[in-house]
């Protein structure tokens, strides 16, 4: 017999099991099923390897030997399979070998990528857990004695172990059939067994105890643990990067090991702890480390799904040796041993992780060192494994795959977090890591070892630092008189509104002013104060300064005079330049110079000497964290550097026309102020103040030509919203941006109206003349954060730790600025300026900048910006310490503490809020007023909050998360539901998570939700509205108005629509629930609950809700229609009917008009509601009337609401608001129309008369009085008993002890629901089209 | 506790020193370690496991890491190491 006849026999395995018995999944399994019910067509749970044979291979052996492994593998053989709960099962199905195809591929050209190709697409197909074969195999002949052994599993029936333990006993099963023996008996498990111990230890004390120790192990976890920021869904593939390590290296891992007495496997946790460290900036770790599961376990015999991976908390301090973190390591690594079978699964529920936040842990450490030599009857297999399952994070992978093969390092990482350069940085740093640890000896400090590679630190400190550029030593006074020269009859200013100067013109009024400068001692090294709002005047006295060789201080008239004055204290200028207008608000005994007066002497030769390029060229004060507000010195030096590195990148020419229109005391103004005059170009100036106004500029860019202009984003947004923007383009080229973070859409939006114009973003602080780094945006970039761009001129930035030490490419750090532009310091505060101006630890003699910006490199070597790490905030673009407000708040008698935040609260509202404990009684007016007083505008926080006690956390420090939202108005009602179909999800949300309410932005995971809840929530929302929800979308659309978006994709989601489907589908005859007066069918949402699933329900919705369509003039000619568009959506009865109150009436007629029309009805449900001769004499409704309809609709009570009478609609909106009615959503226009059709609906009711209803009626009586007759019905006029001359049949009662209004109430609706239900079940099915009765 | 010399002749396995190495290897004292502690509970993970197994192998021992992993005790190993006949 050969070895392949002993197929057949093999492959007949164990088939007299009963097949359909189900079993709870494991814990393991579990958390595979809900990760691939979240995303369906997700195939990245399909495992794969596959094994390289090289020798004479036996394929006929080979296959059957797999095949029978497989068989012998009980847990590969189930189907799996969920309950209307959302709870997993899983079912047997026959043990089936399945085909196992051999395909020669050894013709191929490159045989291994053509049998790797082939190997991933079957790899990159997803499967369906329900019905799918989980697993699959196939023998790929690569060439001549060279074979690979393909196998796929899904990942909830197999982890890497399991796989090793089927390849094993195929290896012995095929060792013998061609030794032609009988090959040992299977020693795997069944599944059952696995389920039972699983389930043993889901209810031990032991489960309890691990849950209670790893809850106690994660308190207070880092935001952060990944070496990404964020985080992003687990993706459809992964990046891997493959390196073999260093031959030798596991030699010397396990020398060092063995010398720090430990196992090398920890080696490698370390060193990826230290990475992470590195790249977070925090010394608390929380890696994922893989564990076998097993140990001890029956599943050590059973092929199935068991690895677990528990958190490894570890605080990696730079302080201690490394054999200190080495024993932490171990002792931490013994804990996960011990408590490793709680699943990190549900360790994510009970620590509350939700999608989108902070994960549990960030990179995989999965060390794989078991796979002795497997051997198939002598021939050595190599495995190669093509995936290892999901990858939400990063994953480095170490196998030891026999000695002779050494280390092998693979990064799998999820695409949307990681670049493949990310990923491949992270590989070589884990390397350089793993060397350093290797050969480092036990007292090395960690904080010692270096995790940049040394190319990486060059290309970071140096590489992309190498700026140097020849630049002259020369002044702005210098430039400016070398271009006068050249071109002394072109425009240099022009006013909006006043007369042009020249080059040759400015130069003699700014020489002009320049001598009476000089006369008052303006010089070198001096400092003239200019205090003139944006004018011809001011330009003129700016450059008269630097003339005088003096440096200019900027005052902006409107600031407080309090601050005025202790600038001008501070910086002690020699004069200041002021106008009538400006000259009053100065403090008095200042010397002032009237820059008009000037204009009228003669220039007389006043010798004195020229500033050099050390000299200031200006001093501009900032924001003060203490309190009072610093000045920044820049020297000519650094601001020549920055003009000339600008027309070298941005190259202004003659005809250009560059606006001025940034307030002089805000540093961006310098550019404007001086790099056209530099360029021969010609400087606008609008208008004082029209820099805050859109659609002035946007008139100012067109009427002057302007070429070139400067926003901060936020009001680049602003300019970009106005309609006339778009014309601006016929001149413009180029916009600048600087002064806080560009949104990226906002550059999407620039190029969309904009079209053809440069964008330019550009970053710097004071400290460092303006800007230090520069990016073209162009329209073709690809998504992502707008980065502020590389270095200027003789410029380096660097981003380093807290230590000093330059971070990791991709890794957030603070920014430092080193170079031609770092400014001189602080004036008079040489503490400050010692404590920001430091030596530059790359460059000896060179000082850098600490910006207390956090940055980080890309890997193109431009920088993204990433925020403050401190206090300072920026409101529009104004530099804001936040330090400066709350010591000003505090200074008053009546405050005791104070803190004030910027505050986001909704996207683009950017405000500053103040939290005040007051010591007396305090008096915000007066608050204000204190505050205007010192501080500008900008700075008086636009809400205060009183409070106790500040909140603060554990450390003591200020808890600004915890401060309250302050009350600001809330009118565009964005917190209630806004159609039925949200106000339907609000509440199965608030259902699940047990809530009593939920609002339509709340998300589902912030208010406690979990993956379970997500999929009893998917569950619900299938059986009440009968649309087919995946769980994925609770994830993708966490908030009732997003899933209500998803859930209404692809049909008319219009909430005011004639027909409005609250439930579509089913098989069985619809329920039309015919509108009450208001029109509106959203109140009947709360049958869906107890109506059969199998039963469609449509609203039927009056005409004429959108304020256009036509009233109808007839209960006759509205019924007609009703039947028109019921019929349009089901074609044949039986026709179901049901209306509360008016639509009551509607829905009797309607019902006569379709038996007229030979059809059948069904159910015809009367809610409280009365014959229309009992109306006839009563008087038409008024508006209150209206209003109270809209309250009745949204099943609110108008007798017992708190609302003054006569009802008025703001009063009726801000109720229905606060009771979280979707009714409260309407705008003015629809309210209007709701008015309107309550009118006509009155008036039709009155004018109605009944024909007879051929059957019998349901009547629902509300037997409650209400505390207010509605509609004032006097007593006894409304009698049920009316409709026996209408009704051929019986008229049914169904009392309910409730008023009319609380018919419509959820509960009250369910218990209507279910004698509906109970009607519906009695009546026919849907008849056939009558074409074929 | 009877002393074993396994069937080569090199260096004998006896329980304590056995014991030993897995306190060693756990980086714990031989004395935490009782004859029938699940040594999961001690802090035996897969990775120390390999090296125990890899430390014995060099030492001549055979046996397999599937038969060590299925019962984590220094009593069970002590059996699985006892050399065959005895």
């Amino acid at each position: 017999m050969t070895a392949t006849e002993a197929v057949p026999a093999a492959v007949s395995g164990p088939r007299d099991e009963a097949p359909a018995k189900r079993l709870a999944l494991t814990g393991a399994q579990r958390g595979v099923w809900f990760a691939q019910a979240i995303d369906p067509a997700n195939p990245v749970f399909n495992t794969g390897e596959y094994l390289e044979l090289r020798g004479a291979l036996d394929p006929a052996a080979l296959v059957a030997a797999a095949q029978r492994a497989v068989v012998e593998a009980d847990a590969l053989h189930v189907r799996f399979a969920e309950d209307g709960s959302g709870v997993p099962w899983q079912h047997r199905v026959l043990p089936e070998a399945g085909e196992m195809p051999v395909i020669d591929v050894s013709a191929e050209a490159d045989p291994r990528q053509a049998a790797e190709d082939a190997m991933r697409r079957d790899l990159w197909r997803p499967l369906d857990l329900s019905t799918d074969a989980m697993f699959a195999n196939a023998l790929f002949r690569l060439g001549p004695d060279h074979w690979a052994w393909y196998h796929r599993f899904h990942h909830i029936v197999i982890d890497y172990f399991g796989m090793s333990l089927l390849s094993r006993r195929a290896a012995e099963l095929y060792s013998a059939l061609v030794a032609d023996a009988a090959p040992a008996a299977s020693r795997f498990r069944p599944l059952e067994e696995l389920v039972a111990e699983d389930e043993a230890y889901a209810a031990s004390a032991r489960h309890t105890d691990d849950r209670a120790y790893w809850t106690r192990r994660l308190a207070g976890r880092p935001a952060q643990v990944g070496l990404a920021l964020g985080s992003a869904p687990t993706s459809h593939r992964f990046t891997r990067s493959v390196a073999e390590l260093p031959p030798g290296l596991l030699e010397r891992l396990e020398a060092a090991a063995a010398r720090l007495g430990t196992v090398w496997p920890q080696l490698v946790a370390a060193a990826a702890g230290v990475l992470v460290s590195r790249v977070t900036g925090c010394s608390d770790v929380v890696l994922g480390w893989p564990v076998m599961g097993r140990m001890g376990s029956v599943a050590m015999r059973v092929p199935a799904m068991v690895v677990n991976v528990p958190p490894l908390r570890l605080t990696v301090d730079d302080g201690q040796p490394l054999s200190a973190l080495l024993a932490h390591v171990a002792a931490e690594s013994r804990e996960v041993a011990r408590h490793g079978r709680y699943r990190y699964e549900d360790l994510s529920r009970d620590l509350g992780v939700v999608p989108g936040g902070p994960r549990l842990f960030g990179p995989q450490v999965n060390v794989m060192p078991f796979e002795p030599d497997l051997r198939f009857a002598g021939i050595a297999a190599v495995a190669h494994n093509l995936s290892a399952g999901p990858v939400d994070d990063l994953t480095f992978n170490v196998y030891l795959r026999g000695r002779h093969e050494g280390l092998q390092l693979e990064v799998d990482a999820n695409p949307a977090l990681y670049s493949p350069e990310a990923v491949r940085a992270h590989q070589r740093r884990l390397v350089h890591l793993l060397a350093a640890l290797a050969d480092a000896d036990p007292d090395t400090l960690v904080g010692d070892l270096d995790a940049l590679p040394p190319d990486e630190r060059d290309l970071v400190v140096r590489g992309w630092n190498d700026t140097a550029r020849p630049v002259p030593a020369t002044t702005l006074p210098e430039l400016f008189a070398a271009q006068a020269a050249r071109t002394p009859t072109a425009l240099a200013l022009v006013p909006d509104g006043g007369r042009a100067l020249t080059y040759v013109e400015l130069d003699e009024r700014a020489s002009r002013l320049a001598t009476v400068l000089r006369a008052h001692g303006a010089g070198p090294g001096r400092v003239v104060a200019v205090a003139l709002d944006r004018s011809v005047d001011l330009v003129v006295s700016l450059y008269a300064a630097h003339k005088a060789g003096a440096a200019y201080l900027p005052l902006d008239p409107d600031h407080p005079a309090d601050r005025l004055a202790f600038m001008l204290e501070d910086a002690a200028p020699v004069c200041v330049v002021c106008d009538e207008a400006t000259a009053g608000r100065l403090p008095a005994g200042m010397a002032t110079v009237r820059a008009d007066d000037a204009a009228a002497k003669p220039s007389e030769d006043a010798a004195g000497s020229p500033a050099g390029p050390d000299d200031p060229a200006y001093v501009i004060y900032t924001s003060g964290s203490t309190g009072r507000p610093k000045g920044v010195v820049v020297p000519h030096r650094g601001i020549v550097n920055r003009l000339l590195w600008m027309q070298d990148a941005y190259r202004l020419g003659p005809d250009d026309r560059v606006v001025q229109k940034t307030p002089a005391g805000f540093d961006v103004s310098v550019w404007e102020f001086f790099w056209p005059l530099l360029a021969g170009a010609t400087l606008v100036l609008a208008r004082p103040g029209g820099h805050r106004d859109p659609a002035y500029l946007a008139d100012l860019f067109v009427r002057a030509r302007v070429t070139t202009a400067h926003f901060v984003p936020s009001m680049l947004q602003a300019f970009l919203d106005e309609p006339s923007a778009a014309a601006t383009c016929g001149s413009l080229r180029r916009v600048v941006c600087s002064g806080e973070a560009l949104p990226e859409a906002a550059v999407r939006r620039f190029h969309t109206t904009l079209p053809g114009v440069e964008l330019h973003n550009l970053y710097g602080p004071t400290e460092a003349s303006v800007d230090v780094t520069a990016w073209a945006c162009r329209p073709e970039a690809p998504a992502g954060p707008v980065p502020i761009g590389r270095p200027v001129w003789n410029t380096r930035t660097y981003v380093l730790d807290q230590r000093g030490r330059p971070v990791p490419v991709g890794a957030v750090g603070e920014l430092y600025l080193a170079g031609v532009q770092v400014a001189d310091g602080y004036l008079n505060r040489p503490d400050l300026t010692a404590e920001r101006f430091l030596p530059d630890p790359f460059v000896p003699g060179e000082r850098m900048y600490r910006t207390g910006d956090l940055a980080r490199w890309r890997f193109d070597g431009a920088l993204d910006y990433l925020g403050r790490n401190d206090d300072q905030v920026k409101i529009r673009g104004q530099r804001i310490e936040l330090g400066e407000i709350e010591s000003v708040l505090q200074a008053h008698p009546c405050v005791s503490a104070a803190a004030v935040v910027a505050r986001e609260d909704r996207p683009g509202d950017r405000y500053l809020a103040a939290y005040v404990v007051p010591a007396g009684d305090v008096d915000v007016p007066e608050l204000r007023k204190h505050l205007a007083r010192s501080l500008p505008d900008a700075m008086v926080p636009s809400a205060f909050v009183t409070l106790d006690a500040l909140p603060v956390t554990v450390n003591g420090k200020l808890d600004r998360k915890a401060l309250p939202q302050p009350v600001r108005d809330q009118s565009n009602g964005a917190d209630v539901p806004r159609t039925p179909m949200q106000e339907i999800l609000c509440g199965l949300f608030a259902d699940v998570l047990g809530l009593e309410r939920v609002g339509p932005d709340d998300g589902f995971f912030e208010l406690g939700g979990h993956s379970l809840l997500a999929a009893q929530l998917a569950a619900r929302v299938r059986a009440v509205l009968g649309r087919d929800v995946p769980l994925g979308s609770v994830f993708a659309a966490p908030t009732p108005r997003g899933l209500a978006q998803l859930v209404e994709q692809g049909r008319d989601g219009d909430a005011l629509a004639g027909l409005l489907p609250l439930r579509s589908g089913g098989s069985a005859p619809a329920l039309f629930c015919i509108h009450p007066a208001g029109g509106l069918g959203w109140c009947y949402a709360g049958l869906l609950q107890e109506v059969p699933r199998e039963h469609p329900v449509y609203a039927v919705q009056a005409r004429g809700l959108d304020g256009r369509e036509a009233l109808p003039g007839s209960l006759q000619e509205m019924a007609a229609d009703y039947v028109r568009q019921i019929q349009a959506v089901q074609p044949t009865g039986p026709y179901h009917l049901l209306g509360w109150s008016v639509g009551g009436v509607i829905a009797h007629e309607t019902a006569v008009r379709l038996q007229q029309a030979g059809e059948q009805v069904g159910v015809l449900a009367l809610l409280d509601a009365y014959p229309s001769e009992q109306w006839a004499s009563l008087p038409p409704p008024d508006e209150s009337d209206a209003l109270t309809a809209l309250l009745l609709m949204a099943g609110l009570d108008p007798a017992t609401a708190p609302l003054p009478q006569p009802l008025r609609r703001e009063d009726v909106i801000a109720h229905l608001r606060a009771n979280g009615s979707a009714v409260g959503g309407l705008d003015a226009s629809t309210l209007a129309a709701v008015v309107g059709v309550v009118a006509n609906n009155a008036a039709l009711m009155r004018a109605h008369r009944h024909s007879g209803f051929a059957g019998d009626a349901l009547f629902v009586a509300a037997t409650q009085p209400v505390a207010r007759p509605l509609f004032a019905v006097p007593d006894g006029t409304l009698d049920r008993d009316g409709w026996a001359s209408h009704i051929s049949g019986e008229l049914q009662l169904m009392e309910l002890a409730c008023t009319h209004p609380e018919l419509v109430r959820p509960d009250v609706l369910r218990a209507i629901a279910s004698v509906v239900a109970r009607r519906l079940s009695q009546a026919p099915q849907l008849l056939p089209p009558r074409s074929d009765r | 506790m009877t002393d074993r010399t396994d069937s080569t002749g090199t260096q004998p396995l006896r329980t304590d020193a056995l014991r030993a190495d897995v306190a060693d290897i756990l980086g714990v004292s031989p004395a935490e370690i009782g004859d029938d502690d699940d040594l999961v509970d001690a802090g035996l993970d897969s990775v120390r496991l390999l090296a125990l197994l890899n430390r014995w192998q060099v030492a001549g021992t055979s046996v397999s890491f599937l038969d060590l992993a299925e019962r984590p005790t220094v009593a069970a190993w002590a059996g699985l190491l006892a050399p065959a006949g005895e």
